[in-house]
This record gives structure tokens, C-alpha cells and sequence, in this order.
């Protein structure tokens, strides 16, 4: 296994919550990269600053992990695109993410309790 | 391109990213931006594009093996993208890998191969030995005979002796066919086994045996489809019956390398194929070869010594009653017998001719080879050189060094897997054509090519290592760069020395091949314009067998006469004529002694040794050669006529005043009269010098021992003369075979071979190395020109005109051209002591050559700096400042 790369290594600190977003993102149908990324803008309204090319890698190692497929397609643009959609696995793996996201959000909000 | 299409790919990844940064850019200006602030703004949201793409691929990446193929896979792409520099290094090296090991076959069959038998390193040859003499592999039977009865350090020992053609005829077919006579410990000593039925045994070598015949594969295969019912079946040899026994195994060539008999004969039975019984008994006539297997655990030496014992023994006792300075006391005293180690076979003709030769070839190849690799280094070290941002990005970014080092060396291992694969289809059938070349009138190869494990070895690994050399150094130069100096000039001159080396060392190389080329080529000319005093146009020769077609002594005399008669009526013979020796062919090569000359009596240790030929009247004029004084042979030159003869003139210079009507001795019962003078010509090759030689009639013979050759000056086209030939000796005889049917011409072009191939072969290595050399020093300065891109953009910029620009590269490249050229003028000149031996009529130091290959390399230096320098001249200053 080759060793991983410092880039790599940044992006394992947003790594689950950027994939459950990117899973999230695909619950509305195929999309491509640069719209998931303005999806996860919008949804944020703007708060989640996230660098767009940050998405590709992660978009890969979900597609290597079989959650999600990709294909290319044209866009309404007619522009040749990566569009990605959720497999069974991705839906199964959001729902995990979602309820544990949930809890975490939960148990921190009790410990951190209204200052 | 399904190769890397399968995987999520570095283009699927490179388009995904480029349709986002538009989109992105399409979104701002929706949005009002201006384009260019779109695009930057794109860029600036989307962050690193590099190092996304790189850790996006890592991502898809796969692991182990599997990245492996993936390199491979993209070194083959990048391959494609550089067909050019991909072509030229895998054909580069597919000719300088298989172009060695071609030479490296070849000379491993001839040379180095063991023979194909059990045990090999156990086997000797024995030899006669006397001071101050080569060694003679041909020894007397009786001695022999003691030796293989008294011997305890061999486990077996065999005799063999070579038969002259055979007509061979089974059933209704008659063909000729080659055959080698073996005492009957042959093919049991060698541990060879049967293909089908049984070899020889010591019974099938006894007198009054059955008469029985072993045949080679190839020849079973050939004449009898490889059908087993041959066994048991009768054929006739020379009218003579003999049963096949056996066939010998695939790959069995017997134990003389060049040298494959179509069929083995006891010996004792072989002697019925002929007039005369070999001479069993005279232990001072050498005519047998022999070979012996050592027991376990004994020396060389002491086989040596055992049977040097016997064989004196054999030789004193013999000589008894001879007077003390006869020759056979004196060979008695004189002589010694050796075993020499014998793995490799007996002494070979073919060897003995093409071992130096080969050897030469080798050296010259590995040259070849090194310039080959050389300039793959060269090419890749410049293509990385190209690559260095590129690298440099990717190590600030954190990938892996050794990931790179890997994927640059899989690069050159695709090139290597490339050229070492094309190289071994080179060798295989390149070493088949080197022979061919080399045997011009052998249908079958008589020596096994097909290439063995080792030639497989040495191919893999002489790609393999080309592939670390040439791979290894400027992968390691290029990762080793600091990510900072990518754009500098650190450490540029260092890199670029080296690139001169490699540039000067190819430079002088070339010339050394070119030089050695040169060579060769003139002494070929240098032999081919030989006056060879005959005249080689318009001659065809054939040979004939009468004893072939069962006829002996007088009758046999009659049929060559005949012969002679028949062809002198076809109408386009212009000339026709009869000779025991084919000329300039060496393969015949009779040597007698004269013993005196005029009233003159040599004394018996100084003899004038003669060559001799027996000759048809009208040969001279058929030849072309001079008489320079005398008469031809006629025909009343027959068995009653007083004996004559016709001698050259180098023969002539022996003789006190006129030779002609003197005489000369040939032994004390043959005293002849000279009638003629001929003029010197080249006797049995073309680099003889002109010697004595004795020509006699040859139908004074009363019986022939040897099959004649027949020559014809004919007019109009070579295809009717061989057809009329051919129905002259059919109206004598239907059952004579006709063998042997060539030209003058070819017949000289063969026996120059061995100089053809040389010549052939080092002028198209040379023209390689020239190449190579030129391409390389192309790709040097192309490549200096690229990194300096800034600096003459900078001299420009301060007013250097182009012209000094031009110069400077012209410059460069000339210094680095004429450094190898100095360093390849002194190898060359080391490289001609080595090689002199094998020239003609070449000069010690043949300045012409030497120059002519001088200018011929200057010329490509100069064609190959004339792009680049134009190239530096034309760079525009601003573009250059700007590039960073």
C-alpha cells in the first residue's frame, strides 16, 4: 500500500460528513460533480465553505466503495458530464450515516447543553 | 483503447474537472462576471487543481499488481503519444538486442554449443602432435586400433572418416546423399539413442557383417516422410545394398559441427562403396578421426599419457625396419598423441572459419548494443527533462518518490519488454539468415539454431539490464530535483556534461564502426577485384559421380569421356573441360612433393611441395587463364602416353632456363616432362598466393578416385546452359546425377563468405551507429536548447544577433562531436590491430577510410545541430521571459 498523501490526510477530517452530504445531495437523482457542489452551497445557504475540488476525490472513493455509479451523460447544455446517482449500497450507507449523524448531534447537544 | 479505458481513467478525471471549472465560469458570468474573472474565480473556488486531480487518481487508483499494470498501461499511453521516440527506442534496441544475439547464436552453435550427447564434458579428441607443426586430428588406423584395445582411461572410443557423396537410390528413386563411415563404438560412446529402431553396435563393425545404415532425422524426415516402416527395408548405396537399422535422434548432428551426414555406415562395411580398401594397416597413413570417453574420475592428462604410450608403441614398432631418415621413422619419433577436451565436438571447418569472425562480430555488436541503450538513455533522459515540472509538482504535492521512480522505470521497462521481444524475433531469424549468409548452397542447416534457454537468458538480460541503465539514471536524476530548481538553471551544466558524454561516447563509437565497416567493405572489394588469373564470366561448373552409377576403373574413364564429348556438341559451349580440383572452391586441396627438378635432386628434408589438379584438355582456354609457354593437354595425353605435365609459373621459377622439355620427379616412379607453362592463378581460394602447382592430364588416369568437374564457357543465359548440361550427361548416362552445378562467379561469391558476411554485416551496423549517433546528438541539443530557452531569450533581448545565437549551439555541438571523434579515432585504431588479420589488401592505418568516416560524422553533427540552432535563433525574447 503506498504511503497516503498529506493532501489526503486533510481530507480525512470532513471525510464522513462530505460523504453523507454527497449521498444526501444524490437523494434527488443523478447528478454531476459541479452540481452536487452547488446543491451542498445552496443547502448551506452559503455558510459551508467548502473548496470544490475537495468533492472529486471523495466522489471517487465513493464510487470505489460502490456507493454510488457513475456514467457520463449530456447536460441540458448539451456538455458531456460525470453524472453520479446512489447505489442500493450508497441509500444503505446514508440511511447508517444519517441516524448515526443524528445521534452525535444529539449526545453533543446534551454535553455542550445551553452555555 | 480498451487498455485504460476499463478503469476510471487520468482523462475521465482531467475531463470531469475541466467540465466543472466551466460550468463554474458559465454560473459567474450568468452571475455578471467578466470571462476572465469567471475562469479565475472558478479556479480560485475549486482550489488545487493539480493536486485534486492527483489525489482524485489515487482515489480510482488500484494497488499492488494491479498499479503495476496501471503504469504500464499509462507508459504504454505516453508511448503511443510519442510514437516517434517510442519507435525509434524500441527498434533501436530491438536491433541492437537481436542484432547480438543473432552473432551470439550463431557463434554459441558453432563454437560454444556442447554436442547433444550424454555426458559431453566426459568425451575427448585425440590429435597428433609434433614439434613446431599445428596439431593433425587425422591419425592411422593401426594406432588406433592398439589404443581402443589397450585402453583403461576410456570407457569407449571411436573412429570415423568422412565418404565421399552417394547415390542412394530406394525403390524406384535415386538421389545423393551425404555419409559419414564410424567404427562401432560410435554411437554407443557418445550415449546418443535411437529415434526409431537401433544405432550401430561394435557387430555391425566387423568384416563380412551384413551390410546395415543408420539414417540422421532430418534426412528420415526428409527422403521417407518419417515413416518407421523404413526399418528393415533395403536401399542401395552406390549400387551396394545396406539395411536401415535406426534413425537418429532430432538434433543429432553427429560430433563435427557444420558438418551433418545424412546417414552413419560402419566403417568396415563403407570400404565396399569404393575401389580402393582404406588402409587398415599402414600405421603412417593418417585418414581416421577419432573420440573417446574418459572414465570417471580420469584426467586429460592422464589419458594423455596412457594412450601417447600405445600409440608410440604402435608407431616405433611399425617403423622398425624403415632406414633412420625415412619419413616414417622419422614420424614414429616425432609424434605424439593428445586428448584434448572434446565437449564440443571435433575439429570443425566451419569453426575453424568463422570462430575469429564471429568473435569480431560479437565486439562490435556489443558496441552496437551499448550505443543502442545509450541513446534510449539519451532520448528518456531528455523526455524526463521535458517532464520536470510536471514531476516536480507532483513531489511538491507529496507523491511518493519511489511511486515515481516506478512509474518512470515502468516506462522504460515497456520499451525494454518491447525491444528485448522484437529482439529475440530478430535473433531467431536473424542468426538463420548470418548462416545462410554464410553457407550460400546448403539447403539444410547442418548445425541446430533454434534458440535455446541460454539465448533466451541472454536476450532477457541484455534487455533488461539496457532497461535498469537507460531507465534507472534519469529517473533518478529527474526525482531527485528539488521542487524549488524546477524552473532553474541548478545543477543544469553538471546534467548537461553528462548528456555530452553519452553524446561523445556514441560519436566515437559510430566511428569505430564506421571506420571497421570501411575496412571490411575495401578488403572485399580489395578481393573481388583479385586478378585471380581466370575469368570468371560465363563459366558453369558440375560435378558428376560415375561410381555413383556403379561404374569402376576404365568404364567409369570412358563415361567422363563421354561426358566431355556430349557437351563439346551443344552448340553455345564455347569451350568445355574436365578437372579433378574445382577451382578457387577449397574444399580439395591436393598436396604432393617434388623431389626433383631438372637434373637437379632435392634432398628429402626440403621437397617443393606442390598442389596438384588433374586436367581435360582445353581447360586453360575454357578458364580463361594464360599459357604462357608450351603446349595444352590433347587428347593423346592418355594412360600410354609418356607422362607429362603442365606447371606454373611459379613452379617454373625452379627450373634452370627453359622448363619446358624438362623434367621433374613426383616420387621415384613418377617422373614427368614439362610441356607448358601456365600463369599463375589463385588455386583452391582467392586469397592465396600464387603457388607451385602441378597440373597433369586427366585422362591419363587409368581410374578415377575422385568425382571430376565438368566447366563450360557458354554463351547466352546461364538457365539454358545448366539445361543443356543436364541433357548432355542424361544422353551418356540417365542414372548419372549431377551435383554441385554453379557458376564460376557464384562459386567465387561463396568462397568469399565469411568476407560477405562481415562486410554486410558491419556496414549495416556501422550505417546504424551513424544513425543512432546523429538522433542522439538531435535529442541532446534539442533538449540543452529547450532549457535554455530563457538565456538566449535573454542574449537576444540584449541585442545577440541570431546568427552568434546559432552559433553558440553550432558551437556546442561541434566540441562535443569532435571530443568523440578523437576518442573514436584512437578505439578505432586499437579496434584495426585486432581486426587485421581478418582484412585484404588493407593498409595498417587505411587514412582514407579514417577520414572519409571523419567527415561522413561531422556532416550528421551537423545536419543533427542545424534544427536546434536555428530553433535557439528564432526564440522570441518576450515569450521566453514570460514562460515563467
Amino acid at each position: 500500500m503506498p504511503k497516503k498523501s498529506p493532501g489526503e490526510r486533510r481530507l480525512e477530517l470532513m471525510q464522513g460528513t462530505l460523504d453523507m452530504m454527497i449521498l444526501r445531495a444524490l437523494t434527488w437523482g443523478p447528478q454531476h460533480g459541479h452540481g452536487i457542489g452547488q446543491w451542498i452551497r445552496a443547502g448551506s445557504e452559503d455558510l459551508l465553505q467548502i473548496e470544490h475540488g475537495s468533492l472529486y476525490p471523495a466522489l471517487h472513493r465513493l464510487e470505489r466503495q460502490g456507493r454510488i455509479a457513475a456514467e457520463w451523460k449530456l447536460t441540458e447544455n448539451k456538455q458531456r458530464a460525470k453524472y453520479y446517482r446512489l447505489t442500493p449500497a450508497g441509500k444503505r450507507q446514508l440511511a447508517a450515516a444519517h441516524s448515526r449523524w443524528a445521534e452525535i448531534v444529539a449526545v453533543i447537544a446534551r454535553v455542550m447543553g445551553p452555555a | 483503447m480498451w487498455l485504460w479505458r476499463r478503469r476510471p481513467s487520468e482523462r475521465d478525471v482531467d475531463d470531469e474537472i475541466a467540465f466543472h471549472l466551466g460550468e463554474e465560469a458559465r454560473l459567474r458570468v450568468e452571475r455578471g462576471a467578466a470571462p476572465d474573472d469567471a475562469s479565475a474565480g472558478a479556479h480560485r473556488a475549486f482550489g488545487n487543481v493539480t493536486l485534486v486531480r492527483e489525489v482524485t487518481r489515487d482515489m480510482c487508483g488500484t494497488r499492488g499488481f494491479a498499479s503495476v499494470m496501471q503504469d504500464a498501461r499509462l507508459g504504454l499511453r505516453l508511448l503511443l503519444r510519442h510514437r516517434l521516440f517510442a519507435t525509434f527506442s524500441i527498434v533501436s534496441l530491438a536491433l541492437g538486442v537481436g542484432g547480438t544475439s543473432a552473432v551470439f547464436s550463431l557463434y554459441d552453435a558453432v563454437v560454444l554449443r556442447q554436442l547433444p550427447v550424454h555426458a559431453p564434458e566426459q568425451l575427448v579428441t585425440l590429435a597428433l602432435h609434433q614439434e613446431g607443426r599445428q596439431p593433425n586430428s587425422f591419425m592411422p588406423f593401426p594406432q588406433f586400433e592398439a589404443m581402443r584395445q589397450g585402453t583403461q582411461s576410456l570407457e569407449g572410443l571411436f573412429a570415423r572418416t568422412g565418404v565421399p557423396m552417394l547415390s542412394v537410390s530406394a525403390g524406384a528413386t535415386t538421389g545423393i546423399a551425404s555419409a559419414m563411415a564410424v567404427t562401432g563404438a560410435y554411437h554407443g560412446t557418445l550415449g546418443v539413442r535411437p529415434a526409431i529402431g537401433r544405432l550401430l553396435t561394435p557387430a555391425d563393425d566387423v568384416a563380412g557383417a551384413p551390410a546395415v545404415v543408420v539414417f540422421s532425422h532430418a534426412y528420415w524426415r526428409r527422403n521417407f516422410g518419417g515413416r518407421a516402416t523404413v526399418l528393415g527395408e533395403t536401399i542401395t548405396l552406390n549400387q551396394v545394398p545396406f539395411t536401415i537399422v535406426g534413425v537418429e535422434p532430432a538434433g543429432f548432428f553427429g560430433v563435427t559441427v557444420g558438418l551433418a551426414p545424412d546417414m552413419t555406415l560402419p566403417m568396415r562395411a563403407s570400404s565396399r562403396l569404393s575401389d580402393n580398401e582404406p588402409p587398415w594397416n599402414d600405421a603412417f597413413g593418417t585418414w581416421i578421426e577419432a573420440m573417446g570417453r574418459l572414465r570417471p574420475g580420469v584426467s586429460t592428462a592422464r589419458a594423455t599419457e596412457e594412450l601417447d604410450v600405445i600409440f608410440r608403441q604402435v608407431s616405433l614398432d611399425a617403423a622398425g625396419d624403415a632406414a633412420l631418415d625415412s619419413d616414417d621413422a622419422r614420424f614414429a619419433r616425432a609424434t605424439h598423441l593428445r586428448a584434448r577436451p572434446g565437449a564440443t565436438g571435433g575439429v570443425s571447418g566451419l569453426r575453424n572459419r568463422y570462430e575469429r569472425g564471429l568473435q569480431l562480430l560479437l565486439t562490435l555488436l556489443g558496441g552496437v548494443l551499448v550505443l543502442a541503450s545509450l541513446n534510449v538513455a539519451a532520448l528518456l533522459l531528455s523526455r524526463s527533462e521535458a517532464r520536470r515540472d510536471e514531476i516536480a509538482i507532483r513531489l511538491a504535492l507529496g507523491a511518493g518518490r519511489a511511486r515515481l521512480l516506478l512509474q518512470l522505470l515502468t516506462e522504460s521497462a515497456v520499451i525494454a519488454a518491447g525491444g528485448g521481444a522484437l529482439g529475440l524475433l530478430v535473433a531467431w531469424r536473424g542468426s538463420e539468415l548470418l548462416l545462410r549468409l554464410a553457407m550460400p548452397n546448403t539447403t539444410v542447416l547442418p548445425i541446430d539454431l533454434s534458440p535455446d534457454l541460454r539465448i533466451v537468458a541472454f536476450t532477457s538480460f541484455v534487455s533488461i539490464a539496457g532497461c535498469l541503465v537507460f531507465g534507472l539514471l534519469p529517473a533518478v536524476r529527474t526525482t531527485a530535483s528539488a521542487p524549488a530548481s524546477s524552473r532553474g538553471e541548478v545543477g543544469g551544466r553538471r546534467r548537461r556534461w553528462v548528456d555530452r558524454v553519452l553524446v561523445m561516447s556514441q560519436t566515437a563509437v559510430a566511428l569505430v564502426l564506421v571506420v571497421t565497416a570501411g575496412l571490411f567493405v575495401n578488403s572485399l572489394r580489395n578481393l573481388w577485384a583479385q586478378d585471380t588469373g581466370y575469368d570468371r564470366r560465363n563459366v558453369l561448373m558440375f560435378s558428376i559421380d560415375a561410381r555413383l552409377a556403379g561404374q569402376r576403373g576404365l568404364t567409369a574413364m570412358q563415361t567422363y569421356q563421354r561426358v566431355l564429348e556430349q557437351l563439346r556438341a551443344y552448340p553455345a559451349a564455347q569451350s568445355v573441360s574436365v578437372s579433378t580440383v574445382r577451382q578457387v572452391s577449397s574444399t580439395y586441396y591436393f598436396i604432393d612433393r617434388v623431389t626433383s627438378v631438372g637434373d637437379r635432386l632435392l634432398s628429402a628434408d626440403a621437397p617443393i611441395r606442390v598442389a596438384y589438379n588433374q586436367l581435360g584438355p582445353g581447360y586453360f582456354q575454357t578458364m580463361g587463364m594464360r599459357l604462357v609457354a608450351g603446349r595444352d593437354f590433347g587428347w593423346r595425353d592418355g594412360p600410354d602416353a609418356p607422362p607429362v605435365a603442365i606447371i606454373s609459373q611459379q613452379m617454373a621459377r625452379h627450373f634452370v632456363g627453359d622448363p619446358v622439355g624438362q623434367r621433374f620427379a613426383l616420387g621415384p616412379d613418377d617422373v614427368r616432362e614439362v610441356i607448358g607453362v601456365a600463369a599463375d592463378s589463385r588455386y583452391a581460394r582467392i586469397t592465396d598466393a600464387p603457388r607451385e602447382v602441378v597440373y597433369l592430364p586427366f585422362f591419363a588416369q587409368v581410374s578415377p578416385r575422385y568425382a571430376p568437374t565438368y566447366e563450360i564457357k557458354y554463351a547466352g543465359t546461364t538457365a539454358d546452359a545448366v539445361r543443356a548440361v543436364g541433357e548432355a550427361v542424361a544422353r551418356v548416362d540417365s542414372s548419372l546425377a549431377l551435383f554441385g552445378t554453379r557458376t564460376l562467379e557464384v562459386e567465387t561469391q561463396n568462397s568469399l563468405a565469411r568476407e560477405r558476411m562481415l562486410a554486410g554485416l558491419t556496414t549495416y551496423f556501422g550505417a546504424f551507429a551513424w544513425l543512432l549517433a546523429g538522433i542522439g546528438l538531435y535529442g541532446l541539443l534539442t533538449c540543452t536548447v529547450a532549457q535554455r530557452t530563457r538565456e538566449f531569450g535573454l542574449r537576444i533581448a540584449l541585442g545577440a544577433s541570431p546568427g552568434a545565437i546559432r552559433l553558440a549551439v553550432l558551437r556546442e555541438s561541434a566540441g562535443t562531436v569532435v571530443v568523440g571523434l578523437l576518442a573514436g579515432v584512437g578505439l578505432a585504431l586499437l579496434a584495426l590491430r585486432v581486426i587485421r588479420a581478418q582484412l585484404y589488401g588493407v593498409a595498417p592505418v587505411d587514412s582514407m577510410i579514417v577520414a572519409v568516416a571523419v567527415l561522413v560524422l561531422l556532416a550528421l553533427g551537423g545536419c543533427a545541430s542545424l534544427l536546434p540552432a536555428r530553433r535557439a535563433s528564432r526564440i522570441d525574447p518576450m515569450t521566453a521571459l514570460r514562460q515563467d
